[in-house]
C-alpha cells in the first residue's frame, strides 16, 4: 500500500522536476536571446562600456557623432547641438535615447544587416562591427532653422512630401549630450548641469511637446469637410457676417471671432474664410462635418495614435496629437457641438505636436497620401577615419513612403489652392504673407502655407504657429512641407510664419544650386 | 557489526578524485588567466572526506543503499567548487581568531555534516527511540522554534539564528528532521485508521479529523511560529512534507487537494496581510517592474540563465562582477543553482537536477523496500524534504514560484542546512541497512 503509493508519488515529483527543466529550457534557449539584448542587462552594459559605436552622417556626408575608445571606454562626440533631439544621445550612464536608441543595436553591430554573418557571429562569438548611419537631413538646413529660431523656445520640422525623408527637425533650446556620453563615471555632473538649466532641453519639442494648434487646425477641418462632401469651396454660411460682429451661438455658448485687424466681414466662402482666419466660418464647417466624421479624419491623418518616425519597425517614436480629450492615449468622443466647433478652428481640448502639423502639410502637399516619415536613410560598413566621411559601400537603405491616399487628389488640390491663397491672395497676404519665399530671394516660385495663433488663455501670450510647402503653384511638385512653432511667440504672422517662409527658400535654393 | 564492502558506492566516489581537483583547477585557471591549478587544500579535503566517510561506512558495517553517497558527493562537489570560485570574503566564518574562507568553511561543515551522517548510518539501529517518544520530539522542536524567533538573532529580515558564541545556525533545519520523524510516527500509528476512515463534506471525502488533530496540533503551532518568523520558504516546505506524507500513508489525492486550496487560501491572506510576502510575489509576477531595486535579484538570476544557454560560459568564466560586486548578492546561497546554470549551462543545470533526482529515487527506493510502516514512512518523509527543497529552491530561481529563502541542498552555502541534509541522508543509510539485513536473515536478496 504505501510502496504503491510512494510509486504515484514519484510520477508526481518526475513531472515537478521536468516542469523545472522546461522552465530552464525557455530561460536558458527560448528566451536567451531577448534577455541578452536587454538594455538593464549587465551583461550588455559591460560590453558597451568598450564597445566601438558606429559614426552618423548627414545627407551629404557631414560627421554629426562618432566614437573612439580610450582607456576601455567608449566615448561619444556631437559635433552639432542642433541635431541633438533627433540624434539622441548614447551614454553609458543614462541609457540611450531616438536615433543612437532605436538603431543601438547596428551602430554597435549587435545586428548584423546580413542574417548569416549575424549567426556566424554568434557562433564564433566575433566582436561585432559598429556600422555608420546616414541621415536624411542636410546639416545646413538643419542649422539654418535652428538659428531661424534663435534663442526663442520652438521647433521646426521639415518633410519632403513626396518620400517622407525629414529635410529638417529642431527643437530649441538645444544641449551638447558630449558631456555625459563619455566615462559613466563622470557623466553625472554634465547631465545634471542640463536638467538644471530652464526651459527643459531633453524635451524634443519637434515630437513630443503638445501644442494648441489654433487656426493651422483649419487646413484639416476644410479637408476632413470637403473630402466628405460637408462643404464645396463654394459653401458660404448666410449667417456668417453677422455672426463676424455678434458672436455665434452654439448651444448657449457665444463663439467669437479673432481681431480681424482692417478686414470689412463679408460673406465668405472657403478661400477668404480661410485667409482671413475666420473662426466663425470654420465653426460652422466643424458642425456640418459633425463629430464623428472629424474624429474619422483626424485618425486618417495620423491623430489620435503615436506615430514613428522610420519604418520596418525601426523609428522614433512621436507623441500622440489629440483632436479633443485624451482618453487611454486616444481622442474621447467630443463632450459636446462648442468642443467640436471649437476645435475646427483649432482651439478646445485640440493638442499638437509640431511633427504631426507638418505631416499634414506635407499630406496636403502629396496629393492627400500621408508620407510616412523617416531619418535615417542607410547603413553603411564603419568608417575607420569618421571624419574624412562615411564609406561607400551601402549595407542596407531605408524609406518612408508616398503613403496611401486618406483625401482624394481633387480635394488636395482645392485645400493647396486655398492655401496659397492664404499666403499670397489679397487678404491673405497680410497674415500669412511672410511665409511666400519671394520674400528670401526666390523667384517663380508660390508658397501655400497657413498660420496659427494658439490663445493659451489671459495672461499668457500665444503661440506662434505656420504651416506650409512649396513650390505650390499649379503643376509644381512640392519638395518641402513645414510646420514652424514659436513657444509664446505671439501671432503665427509675426514669428513662426516669416521663419516658415525662410527655411522654405532656403531648402529651394540649397537643391538648386 | 563487522566490516563490508561497498564496491559499488567506491567505484561511483573515484571519478571525484579527479574531477574535483580539475574542476578547482580549470575555475583557478579560467579567473587568473595563468596556467596555475591553485590551491588545492579544500579539493583534497572535500576528496579524502567523502572517501573516509565511505571506508567508515565499510568499518561500521553498514550495508545500507551505495548510490546514496556517490549522489550527494557529486552533487556537493558542483557546490564545493562553485563556492570556491566566488570571492571568499563574501560569508565565511571568524571564529575563534581565525578567518575562514567562504569554501573552507563549507568544507568544515561537510566535514561536520558527514560525520553526523556516518554515525546515524553506522551505529543507529534502534528506531523505537524515534517512535515511541514523537511527541516529545514535536514538543522539543517547537520549543527550539519557538526560543529562536524570541531570542534568537534577526538576519536578512527574518529572526531564524540562533549564536552559540561566534558559530550560529538554524535550528529551523533541525525542525524539518523532527517534523519528519513525528509526522511519519503519527502517520504508521493510524495509518489504517486514517485510510479507511472517512467523512463527507459535500462532493470531497475530508479527512477524519478527531484522529488527525494531534498531529494538525502539531503542525499548526509549528506552521504558526515558521510564517510569523516570516520564513516563508521553509513554511511552504513544511506544508508540501506534510502534504505528501498524508498522501503516501492514506492514498488520498483529496487531502493534498484540501491542504493545497487551504495553503492558497492561506497565501492569499498572507499577501493581503503582510508587505514583505506582497513583495515577494509582485517580484514574481513581474520583476522587470522594478529591475534595479526589489526586482534585482530574480532579474539578475534570469540573466545568469539566459547566458549560460545550452552549454554555460564554462566554469569560473560566468557571473561577471558589476563593478567588483557579485550580480546576484545572495548568490552562494539562494542562488547557487542559477550559478551553475550560468557556468555549465542548461546540460549542467539538467545533470545537477538529475543527480538529485537519483538520490530522491533512492531514498524512495528505501522506503519500499523499509520493513515497517514507521521507517517506510520515515524514508518517504526524509526524501520528500531534500526533494522539495531542491524543487522549490530551484522553482524560485527559475521564476516559477515566488523566490523563497531556502537552501538547495548540498550545494548552496549554509553549514545547518547541511548538516540537515546529512542527517537526513545517515538516517536513510540506517533504514536502508536494516531492510537489507532483515532480508538477509529472511535468506531472501534486497
Amino acid at each position: 500500500m504505501i510502496a504503491t503509493n510512494v510509486r504515484r508519488l514519484a510520477v508526481y515529483l518526475v513531472l515537478a522536476f521536468a516542469s523545472i527543466s522546461g522552465a530552464l529550457v525557455w530561460w536558458q534557449v527560448l528566451d536567451a536571446q531577448t534577455l541578452a539584448t536587454r538594455q538593464d542587462n549587465p551583461q550588455v552594459i559591460a560590453t558597451r562600456r568598450s564597445l566601438p559605436r558606429g559614426s552618423i552622417f548627414d545627407s551629404q556626408g557631414r560627421l554629426l557623432a562618432s566614437s573612439v575608445v580610450t582607456e576601455g571606454i567608449s566615448r561619444r562626440t556631437y559635433v552639432d547641438p542642433a541635431f541633438t533631439h533627433l540624434i539622441g544621445y548614447a551614454s553609458l550612464r543614462f541609457g540611450a535615447t531616438a536615433v543612437e536608441q532605436a538603431w543601438d543595436d547596428l551602430l554597435t553591430g549587435r545586428t548584423d544587416p546580413n542574417p548569416l554573418r549575424d549567426v556566424l557571429n554568434d557562433i564564433l562569438d566575433r566582436q561585432p562591427d559598429p556600422h555608420d548611419l546616414t541621415l536624411t537631413i542636410d546639416q545646413r538646413l538643419q542649422d539654418f532653422a535652428a538659428a531661424q529660431l534663435g534663442a526663442d523656445r520652438g521647433a521646426v520640422v521639415a518633410i519632403d512630401p513626396q518620400t517622407g525623408a525629414v529635410l529638417a527637425m529642431v527643437s530649441t533650446p538645444s544641449y551638447d549630450a558630449t558631456g555625459f556620453s563619455g566615462d559613466p563615471a563622470t557623466a553625472q555632473a554634465p547631465f545634471d548641469a542640463v536638467a538644471a538649466l530652464p526651459d527643459n532641453p531633453f524635451l524634443d519639442r519637434s515630437r513630443q511637446g503638445h501644442y494648441t494648434p489654433g487656426s493651422i487646425m483649419k487646413v484639416l477641418t476644410a479637408a476632413a469637410a470637403l473630402d466628405t462632401g460637408a462643404i464645396t469651396p463654394q459653401t458660404t454660411f448666410p449667417d456668417q457676417p453677422r455672426e463676424e460682429v455678434d458672436g455665434f451661438v452654439v448651444s448657449g455658448f457665444t463663439i467669437r471671432e479673432h481681431d480681424l485687424g482692417n478686414v470689412a466681414p463679408a460673406l465668405w466662402d472657403l478661400s477668404p474664410a480661410l485667409q482671413v482666419s475666420s473662426n466663425i466660418y470654420f465653426a460652422h464647417v466643424g458642425l456640418e462635418l459633425g463629430a464623428d466624421r472629424y474624429l474619422d479624419y483626424a485618425r486618417r491623418f495620423g491623430f489620435c495614435e503615436g506615430l514613428r518616425i522610420g519604418s520596418d519597425g525601426r523609428g522614433i517614436a512621436v507623441a500622440p496629437s489629440f483632436v479633443s480629450t485624451q482618453v487611454d492615449g486616444g481622442c474621447a468622443p467630443f463632450r459636446d457641438d462648442v468642443e467640436l466647433a471649437s476645435a475646427a478652428f483649432g482651439q478646445a481640448a485640440v493638442s499638437v505636436t509640431p511633427l504631426q502639423m507638418a505631416l499634414l502639410a506635407a499630406t496636403i502637399a502629396n496629393d492627400g497620401a500621408v508620407p510616412q516619415p523617416f531619418l535615417v536613410r542607410d547603413l553603411r560598413s564603419h568608417a575607420a577615419a569618421p571624419a574624412a566621411g562615411p564609406t561607400s559601400n551601402i549595407l542596407d537603405t531605408y524609406g518612408g513612403g508616398r503613403g496611401d491616399p486618406v483625401i482624394s487628389s481633387q480635394v488636395a488640390a482645392q485645400v493647396r489652392q486655398a492655401m496659397v491663397d492664404a499666403v499670397s491672395g489679397p487678404i491673405g497676404r497680410l497674415y500669412a504673407g511672410p511665409g511666400d519665399v519671394t520674400r528670401f530671394g526666390i523667384s517663380g516660385v508660390q508658397t501655400a502655407g497657413k498660420t496659427g495663433t494658439a490663445e493659451r488663455g489671459p495672461g499668457l501670450r500665444p503661440h506662434s504657429w505656420f504651416i506650409g510647402f512649396g513650390p505650390a503653384q499649379a503643376g509644381a511638385l512640392p519638395s518641402i512641407a513645414i510646420a514652424v512653432i514659436v513657444e509664446g511667440g505671439g501671432t503665427g504672422t509675426g514669428h513662426a510664419a516669416p521663419i516658415g517662409g525662410a527655411v522654405m527658400a532656403e531648402w529651394l535654393k540649397l537643391i538648386g544650386s | 557489526m563487522h566490516a563490508v564492502s561497498r564496491p559499488l558506492e567506491l567505484r561511483l566516489l573515484l571519478p571525484l578524485v579527479i574531477l574535483v581537483p580539475l574542476g578547482f583547477a580549470v575555475t583557478h585557471i579560467a579567473q587568473t588567466g595563468v596556467l596555475d591549478p591553485g590551491p588545492m587544500g579544500v579539493a583534497v579535503g572535500y576528496v579524502g572526506l567523502m572517501l573516509g566517510a565511505h571506508l567508515a561506512l565499510r568499518l561500521l558495517g553498514n550495508q545500507g543503499d551505495q548510490l546514496l553517497l556517490p549522489c550527494v558527493a557529486t552533487i556537493g562537489a558542483i557546490g564545493i567548487i562553485m563556492l570556491n570560485r566566488l570571492p571568499q570574503d563574501l560569508l565565511g566564518t571568524d571564529a575563534f581568531g581565525v578567518q575562514f574562507g567562504m569554501a573552507t568553511t563549507q568544507l568544515l561543515w561537510f566535514a561536520i555534516g558527514l560525520s553526523a551522517m556516518v554515525l546515524l548510518a553506522g551505529r543507529f539501529r534502534d528506531d523505537g527511540i524515534l517512535r515511541h517518544y514523537k511527541y516529545t520530539w514535536a514538543l522539543a522542536g517547537t520549543l527550539l522554534l519557538v526560543i529562536t524567533f524570541l531570542f534568537g538573532r534577526e538576519v536578512n529580515g527574518a529572526r531564524l539564528w540562533i549564536f552559540l558564541g561566534p558559530i550560529g545556525f538554524q535550528p529551523g533545519e533541525a525542525i524539518k528532521v523532527v517534523l519528519v520523524i513525528f509526522i511519519a510516527a503519527y502517520l504508521a500509528e493510524k495509518r489504517t485508521l486514517l485510510a479507511d476512515a472517512s467523512a463527507r463534506f459535500g462532493p470531497l471525502k475530508i479527512p477524519p479529523l478527531p484522529y488527525l488533530l494531534p498531529m494538525i496540533a502539531i503542525f499548526v503551532i509549528v506552521m504558526l511560529v515558521v510564517v510569523v518568523s516570516r520564513d516563508l520558504g521553509t513554511a511552504l516546505l513544511f506544508m508540501g512534507i506534510f502534504l505528501t506524507m498524508l498522501f503516501v500513508a492514506t492514498g488520498r489525492r483529496s487531502y493534498v487537494l484540501l491542504g493545497m486550496l487551504l495553503f492558497i487560501a492561506g497565501s492569499y491572506v498572507a499577501y493581503n496581510l503582510f508587505g514583505h510576502v506582497r513583495v515577494r510575489v509582485d517580484n514574481w509576477i513581474d520583476p522587470f517592474a522594478d529591475p534595479s531595486d526589489r526586482g534585482y535579484q530574480t532579474v539578475q538570476a534570469l540573466y545568469a540563465f539566459g547566458r549560460g544557454g545550452l552549454f554555460g560560459e564554462g566554469l569560473g568564466q560566468g557571473l561577471p562582477t558589476i563593478s567588483g560586486r557579485l550580480p546576484i548578492p545572495a548568490l552562494p546561497t539562494d542562488f547557487i543553482f542559477a550559478a551553475v546554470a550560468e557556468e555549465l549551462g542548461l546540460i549542467g543545470a539538467f545533470a545537477l537536477l538529475a543527480l538529485v533526482m537519483c538520490l530522491v529515487f533512492r531514498g524512495l527506493r528505501t522506503a519500499m523496500l523499509a520493513r515497517d510502516d514507521f521507517s517506510a514512512m520515515l524514508a518517504v518523509g526524509l526524501t520528500v524534504s531534500l526533494g522539495l527543497q531542491t524543487l522549490i529552491i530551484a522553482a524560485g530561481n527559475v521564476k516559477l514560484v515566488p523566490l523563497t529563502g531556502i537552501t538547495f541542498p548540498f550545494v548552496s552555502y549554509g553549514g545547518s542546512s547541511l548538516l540537515a541534509c546529512f542527517v537526513v541522508v545517515g538516517l536513510l543509510l540506517a533504514i536502508s541497512h536494516r531492510s537489507v539485513v532483515d532480508a538477509q536473515i529472511e535468506g531472501r536478496g534486497p
